[in-house]
């Protein structure tokens, strides 16, 4: 990686503003850079075949452990993690806005007297 | 069958599963256990990966009423899937030892797989199995299965940008592996 252009033209590619399209037109490092990426996608997309067996008697362990039907939703430990992940970083920056209009306050009056 | 009646088939089945018919949602998890399986072992390794796939195959059955078809239906399992083995992630951790090579190279692969090709994927194995779980879950998602950067980005609960720095430094990593052991 040889500086912030080429770090950005690597991971937007195909993004960004005309300046880095230039960029990535002109610059043989990102170009080599971009062949090596297709050439290792290619190789990862061919894992996309391969399916491996699952173990004996998943399917049974399965079917002898099925409860009740309650229509949850099957992904909702993962929003609950990222809502409070939002929420933590909106409370984080709220505290730090607050601390600072806080330390402002204290100063004027100080700055006044 | 043509691909019109086998898809009519199993969008039967897959109403009597949704209904509760235990017998019907046997067939589904015969039909797409070892994607789901296939799936789990790229995420979290082999020694994690039942454990994910039944309990993704549970969730999509306790989930099977909330299922509107609005993708097809191994895409959900998919995505149950990489919610599961996110879960679960903490124990995979403690797994991290373990390597996905083994799996990639040897259990269960048709026989078909011989010579270079065989070698590359070995490598692949080995080189995602050096991966954080973050950048494994990232590159297995959009590289090997094709996801686009929003849909890998919401299953695993991160940002795009995020996203598709992790799947940056993964690459990164996996050609310096590759490289390496070439």
């Amino acid at each position: 990686m040889r500086g912030p252009r080429c770090f950005l033209a690597a991971v937007f590619p195909g993004e960004g503003p005309a300046s880095l399209a230039r960029h990535r037109a002109c610059c043989l490092h990102c170009q080599a850079a971009a062949a090596r990426k297709r050439s290792l996608r290619r190789a990862l997309s061919g894992l996309a075949d391969e399916v491996l067996v699952a173990p004996p008697g998943l399917q049974l362990r399965v079917l002898s452990r099925l409860g009740d039907q309650d229509a949850a939703d099957p992904r909702r430990p993962l929003v609950v993690r990222a809502a409070a992940r939002y929420a933590a970083a909106a409370g984080l920056a709220l505290a730090t806005g607050l601390a600072f209009a806080a330390g402002l306050a204290r100063r004027q009056p100080r700055a006044l007297g | 069958m043509t691909p019109g009646e086998v898809q009519r088939a199993e969008e039967e089945v897959l109403n009597r599963a949704r209904n509760g018919d235990r017998e019907a949602f046997g067939d589904l998890v015969e039909r797409y256990q070892d994607t789901v399986y296939t799936l789990a072992v790229r995420l979290v390794g082999p020694d994690l990966a039942a454990d994910v796939a039944q309990e993704a195959l549970l969730r999509a059955w306790r989930a099977l009423p909330r299922f509107r078809g609005e993708a097809a239906f191994g895409t959900w399992l998919h995505r149950i899937t990489v919610n599961t083995a996110w879960t679960l992630r903490k124990r995979a951790r403690r797994h991290a030892a373990d390597s996905l090579e083994g799996d990639l190279e040897d259990r269960g692969l048709r026989p078909e797989r011989a010579g270079e090709l065989a070698e590359l994927r070995a490598g692949l194995g080995r080189a995602l199995s050096a991966l954080t779980p973050g950048q494994r879950a990232v590159v297995v998602l959009r590289d090997v299965y094709g996801w686009s950067n929003a849909e890998t980005a919401r299953e695993l609960g991160i940002t795009e940008v995020t996203a598709k720095v992790r799947l940056h430094r993964a690459r990164l990593r996996l050609r310096t592996l590759l490289e390496g052991s070439r």
